[in-house]
């Protein structure tokens, strides 16, 4: 099996294809502090991409609750133990996380789904190690996360408060989840047709649906379960990033590179999604102003989910920093406690990069910080905060101005008719 | 609809796991939401429906362990440092000559 470097495991890695890189990549970041799991981008993207006949359990984007519920149900579950079957505890990352762009996390010394699949399957034909999901597993999206029924011991009556069922009583939170677009597809690696392709311009993974005949190996292989196969088609679909916005050829779009709509319909602001410049070898390529590449490579608050899978995902979240460690590092890697730490106390930069966040459905390729005086020093949560009236702007793909945030004092008038009111 | 006694060989069966969390926890995670959606620019009737309100349940669970006075005092807190200030979103000038840009949003008011 050929092998591929992959940054996100600081090594280099088995793979059953050759390694080749997009010019450009399909990426995201979802700051998870500010889910609500209002799932406006599960309707949104319900609405325009899976809305017919024989689609009706397919959640293309969804939100889920952790620890409690999945999508299908115990998706990430399943595969961890699938893995730490395969090299039992063995799943652990060595060194520790650095600065440059080859290991920022240090080193994964277990195995990937394809290399565990290269050891624990057989035929050789088993290229990824994965599971088929039940059909009970797919039907019921957010069943038993936090949509209770009826209060403990009351039978056949719901809650007249809107309050239905005593609540967790512990953590939890809301992680938003869609395709990641990976660097290195399982769904691709898997399927004997190669009806699935990476897109060279933008990294997107499609499937071709007249390709397709329905073998699955694609929703087994899919550490993520974000490929569905839809019976009255007999072909499996996929998220496709909504690549005619991305590619700026959306009507609405006047030739420029737009969002997903899954990002646009965010009302909780948590979604940033872009586009990011690949060097030769599979990485980022530095672009210090792409906001991107800030909070992944700068700043370091934004984490890949579950790298050690090894498909190189292309989603990154902002972990929940009130959430116990050892569970989100399991979920995003070591790189968890400096990702909390810098977002818990924000840079000056930082602060002004997440008002970038739904500005504006247009994909901002670049931004630039004109500086202002400091307007406020005080504490928060017993740590020093200093804000700055900085402008934070915005740049689309043609280098044109999309838009611009800063702040003013407020200034209050009072309407002519109380002008004299004390 | 869990109307029925638990069937424990039911896969769909209900599995309660309990998982360490404390008030500090519930009470961290009511000052992340409160500092987010303060950054944000809501104001602090907007920020406190949002845990008043049962459709969000992690921020109600918080308001429903910490009492509402309890909420109250967090929000403040958040807003004290970024309710502060208005954030204007200005457009970029539209790609016509001659065209000014002007401020078309204001999104963020502090309380």
């Amino acid at each position: 099996m050929p092998t591929v470097k992959n940054w996100q495991l600081g090594r280099d890695m088995a793979y059953p294809y050759d390694a080749r890189y997009p010019e450009r990549q399909f990426a995201f970041v979802f700051n998870i502090n500010r889910c609500i799991a209002c799932q406006s981008c599960t309707m949104a993207c319900k609405s325009t991409w899976t809305f017919s006949k024989g689609q009706e359990h397919m959640w293309w984007a969804n939100v889920e609750t952790k620890p409690y519920g999945g999508y299908p149900r115990w998706w990430d579950v399943k595969i961890l133990e699938q893995l730490e079957t395969a090299n039992p505890g063995a799943q652990v990352w060595g060194g520790t996380p650095g600065d440059g762009r080859l290991a920022p996390y240090g080193t994964f010394e277990g195995q990937t789904i394809f290399e565990a699949a290269a050891r624990a399957l057989s035929p050789d034909s088993a290229r990824v190690l994965g599971y088929l999901p039940t059909d009970e597993e797919w039907n019921s999206p957010n069943i038993y996360e936090d949509n209770p029924v009826g209060k403990r011991g009351v039978r056949n009556a719901l809650d007249d408060t809107g309050v239905q069922l005593p609540v967790h009583k512990t953590w939890f939170f809301y992680l938003a989840r869609i395709c990641n677009h990976c660097s290195y597809p399982a769904c691709l690696a898997a399927c004997p047709r190669k009806a699935i392709y990476k897109r060279p311009e933008d990294g997107i993974v499609l499937l071709d649906q007249s390709e397709c005949r329905g073998y699955r190996k694609c929703v087994e292989a899919c550490p993520y379960k974000k490929t569905m196969y839809r019976g009255n088609t007999r072909t499996s679909e996929k998220c496709i990033a909504c690549y005619p916005r991305v590619e700026g050829t959306d009507p609405e779009s006047n030739g420029e590179p737009m969002e997903t709509r899954c990002m646009e319909a965010c009302i909780g602001q948590i979604r940033m999604q872009g586009l990011v410049t690949i060097a030769e070898d599979g990485t980022w390529a530095e672009d210090r102003y792409n906001p991107l590449y800030f909070l992944v490579h700068v700043a370091k608050v934004a984490l890949p989910l579950y790298p050690q899978f090894g498909t190189q995902p292309n989603g990154y979240y902002i972990p929940p920093r009130w959430v116990p460690r050892p569970y989100l590092r399991q979920m995003f890697g070591p790189g968890v406690d400096l990702a909390i730490e810098n977002s818990i106390s924000p840079s000056r930069e930082l602060l002004a990069v997440l008002q970038l966040f739904r500005r504006s459905n247009r994909i901002i390729f670049r931004y630039e910080i004109e500086e202002g005086p400091k307007i406020y020093e005080g504490s928060l949560h017993g740590r020093k905060v200093e804000l700055y009236n900085d402008t934070v702007i915005a740049f689309g793909k043609d280098g044109r101005e999309l838009f611009r945030t800063t702040v003013e004092e407020p200034v209050h008038v009072r309407s002519n008719a109380h002008a004299n009111s004390i | 609809m869990s109307y029925h006694d638990p069937e424990p060989e039911d896969p769909q069966e209900l599995v309660g796991v309990e998982l360490p969390g404390d008030e500090a926890v519930t009470r961290e995670m009511a000052a992340t939401f409160a500092d987010e959606f303060a950054q944000l620019g809501l104001t602090r009737i907007q920020i406190l429906s949002l845990y008043r309100r049962a459709e969000y349940t992690g921020a109600h669970q918080a308001w429903r362990l910490l009492g509402e006075d309890e909420i109250a005092r967090i929000v403040d807190e958040s807003l004290a440092v970024y309710g502060r200030f208005v954030w204007v979103v200005t457009d970029g000038p539209e790609e016509v000559a001659g065209s000014v840009a002007q401020p078309l949003r204001l999104v963020r008011r502090g309380s």
